[in-house]
């Protein structure tokens, strides 16, 4: 298959902060079908620069669908159409010829955009910087089962350490609630023995921080489970949530 | 971040810790404990909705059977403890939907072009009418079981239905009408359509609230969660149509 696209894209356009934007109408000619959704913006860059024209920023790191870096809002879809992925593992062929594609930043107020389709994911580092660790210093590499850990509590913790931290959920998310991603970091070290010695002030920490980052609140629409490219499960929520309730109710902060 | 957590861990004497209030003032004004009061006053609104549907599907057995129960039911001592119980609940649930929803509002001030959903199999029935999610429907819902609410205490507790005679002159002198004339009346009356708009609307409602209070409540499991879902559709249906089938038994009796 060696098809070509000829596309229209509507890109948001915001030279700052605090600059005004606008969406900026493309056209595409001759993309190839095997190109990932990046590299077509790699050829559009590409062709503004030879223009004299501001290049399309946009984040991106190892394009390999782990790093959690990019982000895009895709014709209304966070990551684009294809459920379980990340934008950079979006392919062309997902499109079709003439289509119109309309790229968009992340939208929530405790992301506010630094640059055209780059956003400030800072206030989910400030979420970890609240419990999402553990202190505990534990040395060197224990031998195998000296912490006895049983399966399906091993595979709850690393279902939900699979979350990348790509904001996809706040994204697709109509109130903008960072819930997925706090229950994904709370569900990954809580459930987990080494994780237990900071259970309360994490969760209480961690939660604390969201609300004061300005996210809305969870109202289980679930849209969150369906954008994440690392397919977090809403199970986590109410873990988070029976989490927070006990640390409320047990500890002694 | 040792070190932060070091210093958090000694300002908390760990003896006292908190102020015996102060830690359900950090409750209640947090995002997961204001999901907590609207999961459980939702709850048991729901439970008087059960309660309120049985007394009044006794219609169906007789004018004498339901205003038998209505006599009890006004003559206990304890009705308006538990009337303003109910106000309580119903006014929690509406004042934290506001303040949600304006923060959720907030938290995204600029919206996309057309948000699309990209969940492929769509948790109930309800969500796939042009209204979309259902969640996205709650507050509007919410709104109209408000207006129709107050519809309802307007023709039943107030009494100032225009439509409907809620005293009759009898040979002893003035008295109150009997509850299962008013009932009839009023569903004779103008206001009667309201009572169909508004209990469909409830049944939406319930279709998401039920099983989304579970989930708030921190109750998701793989064994009970689907369960939840379908009880929360067939609990809809149920209460839905059980008020509604009444006025349109009222519609059939004129």
């Amino acid at each position: 298959m060696s098809e070509t696209l000829d596309l229209t894209l509507k890109v948001w356009r915001q030279p700052g902060p605090d600059a005004s934007g606008r969406y900026v109408e493309y056209k595409l000619t001759e993309i190839s079908t095997h190109m990932s959704f990046l590299e077509m913006l790699d050829v559009l860059n590409e062709q503004l620069n030879e223009k004299g024209e501001e290049m399309i920023a946009f984040d991106h790191d190892c394009r390999e669908g782990i790093c959690g870096a990019c982000s895009l809002m895709i014709n209304g879809q966070a990551h684009g159409p294809d459920s379980g992925t990340t934008t950079c593992q979006l392919h062309m062929r997902r499109f079709k010829n003439g289509d119109t594609i309309v790229i968009e930043p992340w939208r929530a107020r405790a992301f506010p955009v630094v640059r055209d389709l780059v956003v400030d994911r800072g206030a989910f580092d400030r979420i970890v910087q609240e419990g999402g660790f553990i202190s505990a210093n534990t040395g060197s590499a224990p031998d195998a089962n000296s912490v006895p850990i049983p399966a399906p509590v091993q595979e709850t913790a690393m279902d939900a350490a699979a979350c990348i931290g790509c904001g996809a959920c706040v994204a697709a998310c109509k109130n903008a609630s960072a819930m997925l991603f706090v229950s994904a970091k709370v569900s990954h070290l809580s459930t987990l023995p080494q994780g237990k010695p900071e259970r309360d002030s994490r969760v209480q920490g961690m939660v604390a921080q969201m609300d004061l980052e300005g996210f809305g609140n969870c109202t289980n629409t679930e849209e969150c489970q369906a954008a994440c490219p690392a397919e977090i499960s809403v199970s986590n929520i109410a873990r988070l949530n029976r989490e927070f309730l006990r640390a409320q109710l047990c500890s002694k902060e | 971040m040792v070190t932060k957590l070091a210093e958090k861990q000694q300002s908390s004497p760990s003896t006292g810790g908190k102020s015996a209030t102060k830690w359900i003032m950090t409750l209640l004004s947090s995002s997961i404990g204001q999901k907590f009061v609207m999961g459980i006053t939702g709850l048991l609104l729901c439970g008087f909705l059960v309660v309120h549907l049985a007394g009044n599907l006794l219609v169906y057995v007789g004018a004498e059977a339901y205003n038998g129960y209505a006599d009890k039911l006004h003559s206990m001592m304890l009705l308006p403890v538990a009337e303003t119980g109910l106000f309580l609940l119903l006014f929690a649930h509406i004042a934290l939907a506001i303040k949600l929803t304006r923060d959720n509002q907030q938290a995204r001030h600029i919206s996309y072009q057309e948000p699309q959903s990209k969940i492929e199999e769509k948790p109930s029935l309800f969500s796939q009418t042009p209204m979309g999610n259902t969640s996205g429907w709650m507050f509007i819902s919410g709104s109209i079981i408000l207006a129709f609410l107050v519809i309802h205490m307007i023709d039943m507790k107030l009494h100032w239905n225009p439509g409907v005679d809620y005293s009759i002159e009898t040979p002893e002198g003035v008295v109150e009408a009997k509850p299962y004339s008013i009932m009839v009346q009023v569903l004779g009356s103008f206001t009667a359509p309201f009572y169909i708009v508004g209990t469909i609307v409830l049944g939406f409602h319930l279709s998401h609230g039920f099983s989304s209070a579970f989930q708030s409540l921190g109750l998701n499991h793989p064994k009970y969660t689907p369960l939840i879902k379908k009880l929360a559709i067939l609990f809809a249906f149920v209460i839905a149509a059980g008020f509604a089938s009444l006025p349109i038994w009222g519609f059939f009796i004129h």
